[in-house]
């Protein structure tokens, strides 16, 4: 909504109106930024968000109703206030809005652009995510700043991921369409669109107008530069060509942390790693829990995390430091190939079995494809002895996907991933892998396990909303997770490595959107 | 060109010995090919270590020649700790098996096919050469990679895709070459004395064909070699744990600033390999008709 | 000649129309694009109905009518993985393709040239075996570990050249070199062979018996009846270096076509795939139709029996 008051009005209005007492005259955003993902987001439109990778350029542009800071902590970003209460026996998020949020073209925010954005999000011809909003069963507007969601049954996830609810503008939508609204996106975020070359770049301008006054970025002009190939993206920032990069291959971290004026910083980004074990197939050995724990002995995951990724991992059990029900007492399963060894003579196998071992070959994490060779010659010097077969990734999606009833493809042992994301939280990921493939519900889309108990849990933690009682729960599957090693071994958690001018650059990562690739808080020095 | 008297087929190495004295044998990549040959079939006896063998503590040894290399590692090992002589002499195998298999395919294919084409003109002609104009519109890495995902990759899988790749090849030239032997008097001769379709191809047409087929074929051992190692270097050829130039070039992408000899290495070999089959397929070429020099 | 030209452009026609149906057949084979769109946690309906959506429950003929009939418009459908209009998609890359197959043989034509005469010229000199052999180098490199090469000594060591992207000059020259330097040594070889049949001839005798002087003969009259072949087989040239880039643009972040259809067929988005092969396939068949044209337009026969 634009109003254009008379000149004089403004006039007056501007001798009349009290100062607001922010901090001092900060400078107006200026200088030019010019940055290098190694990824490129496909989309602009969060509706049309497909997968992790698009929030590099949407999460600059839109903004949610919740949102982790830089230490991981939930704080209220477009939501000022919110909570949940039931009515008659179901659910009830009532969201309070900040008032004079506006966006790029000036409208302000109101809770009809976020029923708008509920009604495009959850209807699968539009967006891929529709099964996210599938528990809401009705968006109640209370006024313009204020909204209630109605689920029609608990969705423990809902709260988990931010609220899930992007501002778009509702009018602005309508009014260029789909179309339109790709090619010259509006959103609330920090960033203005500016323009976009597919593979190329993405250039963006600051908001004068943000609502943030506390954390915003100081830079006038920013391009994002898109080189996917490792080698050119670092010899880019070498020579200068960009001033910050995502993604240090692993290899040159080291390189890089000894480099004179330039900051790194290794991160976790939210991905997680596993080995997965074919449970329930008739006649598997994996269906005996010893002969699982011999696999957990027999991985030094420590020392692949050191070899192999050069360090850039981060181990953990079961749940991510910084997610929801993270544990420190949880234990991993020791490396101990003797252990491992005796557990299979237990177990049956004296002189271990023979098993395909299934490799993702497409490097959609780094160095993926070694990680998965050394875990399979872990396994080997035990015994388990593996029939390495590569995959690419299409080829690797139809291997783990479970068909629509018999017996899983799948047959030994996979190298597999699903993200917990930031900060984190397994519901979604656990009810995928953990959780037994029920055909037609939705559970246990790439799992190989079949454990009634850790399905009864699972099932629970999805309609648990409270967040304290949430993260019981999560702790006592992961304990049970991590004892029988159901739903796979976890391995690690990929790191990744930015790295920036340090005289030059001086930049706050904000976890999400945009999973560390958000420039909300970025500045030139000197 | 037309001769006035059939050049009857001889044995292929009674040729080779008539022209050896002209022209001389080449040496050097003689040598080299055999040496390639050697380790491709006894690369297991050879090899000093195993090539999948990992061991992460010794990963990124430089060859032996450089400050931190050893004589267990003569050529230095990969991010894995595999030693990387071992690997090439594993790869050595793998491209020659995948060479020979699909230049063998492929010849075959292509040249029964170009035999059928020439021989029979008319309406079979005209419809094969249009289905070789079909695939050949198609630029071969991108159908290769398109089968490729179909099949999913492996080794059979990049024997197939090569053969499917260049059959067409073998079907243009062997096709050119029986429509000019086709016209000659001996031909009609052995049509008038009632020999049936498969006898003319296989005693009058083959034998006059099959020295521009064994050039051809020799010729395209560097090309299937380095065609097998750009599907392997996209991801879509030989797949881990099975070893090849390509593949190893793809895995050493990475370190190309920490480990010189990961990427300079493989890529020797495949020179090496390539320059010394080229040049013998070129000298196989002067020796049999120097006149044919647009092969 | 017009009923050359005329049964020519059948032919490519034919050809283009061929090599969809055939892109369409495999490209579908090749997997399901829908499992790779959805995330992981996507419930199976969802799954079907998308697929339903997309039109790929369809038999196969039926889908492949369906695109062509769109394709005819000008619609190649969606990219699954940019939800941007194929076409746009494969069109805003072409030109970079383009510029890159030719920057490659021009660069390969300035070494065979002189390469090539040299070579004629001094034949039997180490001249003639050095241009020899430094050719041959060529066809025995992978285009893409000499890219590789490339960048290593002098994008990071030497720090003379841009390592990435495109936009100056400058940014052309690795890649037009690693695409470039394999058809070096065929083109040697053509060019060194059909001077060789000119130098020989009477005329060339003649005008040295007269006086001319050896450059004059060599570059005026010699050369441009080398160049013939040469000039002829440009088309198939271009045609190989439009395949050749495939591997050079993943290496050197060119923003073309070849690495757009790489990233696709990894990715199973068929519409660009469709549309990005199919524009190569135009252009091969269009430079193998000049290369025809060319003969046909040096050689009367051909153009008689062809």
């Amino acid at each position: 909504m634009t109003m254009k008051p008379a000149i004089g009005l403004l006039a007056l209005a501007a001798l009349c109106a009290p100062v607001v007492a922010t901090a001092p005259a900060r400078a107006q955003a200026s200088g030019e930024l010019t940055v290098a993902f190694g990824a490129e987001g496909t989309a602009v439109d969060p509706i049309k968000y497909a997968a992790g990778v698009d929030h590099y350029y949407i999460g600059q542009m839109f903004e949610q109703l919740v949102r982790p800071d830089p230490s991981l902590k939930e704080t209220n970003w477009l939501a000022e206030k919110w909570d949940i209460s039931e009515a008659g026996g179901k659910p009830v998020i009532d969201v309070t809005i900040r008032k004079g949020v506006k966006f790029h073209n000036g409208d302000l925010l109101t809770a009809e652009d976020f029923e708008y954005s509920f009604r495009k999000l959850r209807d699968p011809k539009v967006s891929r995510w529709s099964h996210l909003q599938a528990a809401v069963e009705r968006f109640e507007i209370v006024d313009a700043h204020r909204f209630r969601l109605h689920f029609s049954e608990g969705d423990g996830s809902y709260v988990a991921n931010q609220l899930q609810l992007w501002a778009i503008p509702k009018k602005y939508y309508e009014q260029v369409g789909e179309d339109g609204f790709s090619k010259a996106p509006v959103g609330t975020g920090p960033w203005k669109f500016v323009s976009r070359t597919v593979k190329e770049d993405l250039k963006l301008e600051a908001f004068d107008d943000y609502w943030n006054k506390e954390h915003r970025p100081k830079v006038k002009k920013l391009t994002i530069k898109i080189i996917p190939e490792d080698l050119t993206r670092v010899a880019a920032f070498k020579t200068g060509a960009v001033d910050w990069i995502d993604a240090v291959p692993p290899s040159m971290v080291e390189e890089f942390t000894k480099m004179k004026g330039v900051k790194t910083l290794s991160l976790v980004t939210g991905n997680n790693l596993f080995i997965d074990f074919n449970t329930d197939m008739k006649g598997s050995p994996f269906a005996d829990v010893r002969v699982r724990r011999a696999a957990a002995h027999a991985v030094d995951v420590d020392a692949i995390i050191k070899s192999v990724v050069f360090g850039q991992g981060e181990r953990y059990v079961q749940v991510g430091k910084g997610s929801a029900g993270y544990d420190p007492n949880l234990k991993p399963l020791a490396y101990d190939p003797k252990k491992a060894r005796d557990l299979l003579r237990e177990a049956g196998y004296p002189n271990g079995f023979d098993t395909p071992c299934y490799n993702l070959t497409t490097p959609r994490e780094p160095n993926i494809k070694e990680v998965g060779e050394a875990v399979f010659a872990f396994l080997g010097t035990v015994g388990i002895r593996c029939k390495v077969q590569g995959l690419e990734y299409g080829a690797w999606i139809v291997m783990g996907r479970r068909g629509r009833s018999g017996p899983p493809i799948m047959d030994g042992v996979i190298s597999w991933m699903w993200s917990q994301n930031l900060p984190g939280d397994p519901a979604i990921p656990w009810a995928g892998h953990l959780h037994s493939y029920v055909e037609g519900k939705g559970w246990g889309s790439y799992s190989h396990t079949a454990d009634a108990k850790a399905d009864a849990m699972v099932e629970e933690l999805k309609r648990t909303m409270e967040p304290t009682k949430r993260v019981a729960l999560i702790q006592e599957i992961a304990r049970y997770k991590n004892e029988n090693v159901l739903g796979g071994l976890t391995t690690y958690r990929p790191k990744v490595t930015f790295a920036w001018r340090e005289d030059k650059v001086e930049f706050n990562p904000w976890p999400y959107p945009g999973y560390y690739r958000g420039f909300q808080d970025v500045a030139l020095k000197k | 060109m037309a001769e006035a008297s059939p050049r009857l087929p001889r044995g292929f190495l009674a040729g080779l010995r008539g022209r050896v004295g002209a022209t001389g044998l080449p040496w050097v990549s003689g040598t080299m090919l055999l040496l390639v040959v050697v380790a491709a079939l006894f690369g297991e006896a050879i090899a000093p270590h195993d090539p999948n063998g990992f061991n992460l503590a010794a990963a990124f040894k430089p060859p032996a020649w450089q400050e931190g290399g050893s004589l267990a590692y003569l050529l230095g090992t990969d991010n894995l700790g595999r030693d990387v002589l071992s690997r090439i002499i594993a790869g050595a195998r793998v491209s020659l098996i995948v060479a020979a298999y699909a230049i063998v395919f492929s010849g075959v294919i292509g040249a029964l096919i170009g035999m059928i084409s020439g021989y029979f003109g008319g309406r079979v002609d005209a419809v094969i050469m249009r289905l070789v104009d079909i695939q050949m519109s198609i630029p071969s890495l991108a159908l290769a990679l398109m089968i490729a995902a179909v099949l999913s990759p492996s080794l059979s899988t990049v024997v197939i895709v090569i053969a499917i790749t260049y059959w067409t090849w073998y079907a243009r030239i062997v096709r050119g070459e029986i429509l000019s032997l086709k016209e000659r008097d001996y031909v009609a001769l052995a049509k008038v004395a009632g020999c049936g379709t498969a006898t003319i191809f296989h005693r009058h047409l083959l034998p006059n064909v099959m020295n521009t087929l064994l050039v051809l074929a020799t010729l395209q051992v560097g090309q299937v070699i380095i065609f097998e190692a750009s599907l392997s270097f996209l991801g879509l050829g030989i797949q881990s744990p099975e070893v090849s130039w390509g593949l190893m070039l793809a895995d050493a992408r990475n370190y190309i600033t920490k480990a010189w000899w990961t990427i300079t290495l493989p890529g020797v070999a495949i020179m090496l390999t390539c320059l010394s089959s080229n040049l013998v397929g070129d000298w196989l070429r002067d020796t049999f008709d120097p006149k044919r020099r647009q092969l | 000649m017009l009923g050359y030209i005329a049964k020519r452009g059948v032919h490519g026609l034919v050809s283009i129309v061929g090599a969809s149906m055939l892109i369409f057949a495999i490209s579908r084979l090749s997997g399901d694009p829908v499992l790779l769109m959805l995330p992981p946690e996507a419930p199976q309906s969802l799954v079907d109905e998308t697929r339903r959506h997309m039109g790929l429950d369809q038999p196969l003929w039926m889908q492949y009518l369906i695109f062509a009939g769109k394709a005819l418009t000008g619609d190649f459908g969606n990219s699954y993985r940019w939800q941007m209009p194929a076409l746009d998609l494969v069109l805003d890359r072409l030109p970079a393709t383009i510029q890159l197959a030719v920057a490659a043989l021009l660069f390969s034509m300035a070494l065979a040239i002189p390469f090539g005469v040299l070579s004629a010229v001094h034949r039997g000199t180490w001249i003639d075996n050095f241009g020899k052999g430094f050719a041959m180098l060529g066809q025995a490199m992978p285009n893409f570990w000499v890219g590789l090469l490339l960048i290593l000594v002098f994008a990071i060591h030497l720090e003379w050249l841009p390592p990435f992207g495109h936009g100056t000059p400058a940014h052309l020259v690795m890649p037009a070199i690693a695409l470039g330097w394999y058809p070096v040594a065929a083109q040697t070889r053509i060019i060194r062979s059909s001077m060789l049949d000119v130098l020989d001839s009477d005329y060339i005798r003649m005008g040295r018996a007269v006086g001319a002087p050896d450059w004059v003969l060599i570059w005026k009259y010699a050369f441009r009846n080398a160049a013939i072949p040469l000039v002829t087989m440009l088309g198939v040239y271009f045609a190989a270096m439009l395949g050749g880039a495939f591997v050079v643009e993943v290496i050197f972040a060119w923003p073309g076509l070849g690495r757009t259809v790489v990233e696709a067929v990894f990715s199973r988005d068929f519409p660009v795939v469709q549309a990005g092969v199919l524009f190569t396939s135009i252009l091969f068949v269009l430079s193998n139709l000049l290369v025809d044209l060319s003969y046909g337009v040096i050689d009367p026969r051909i153009r008689r029996d062809g």
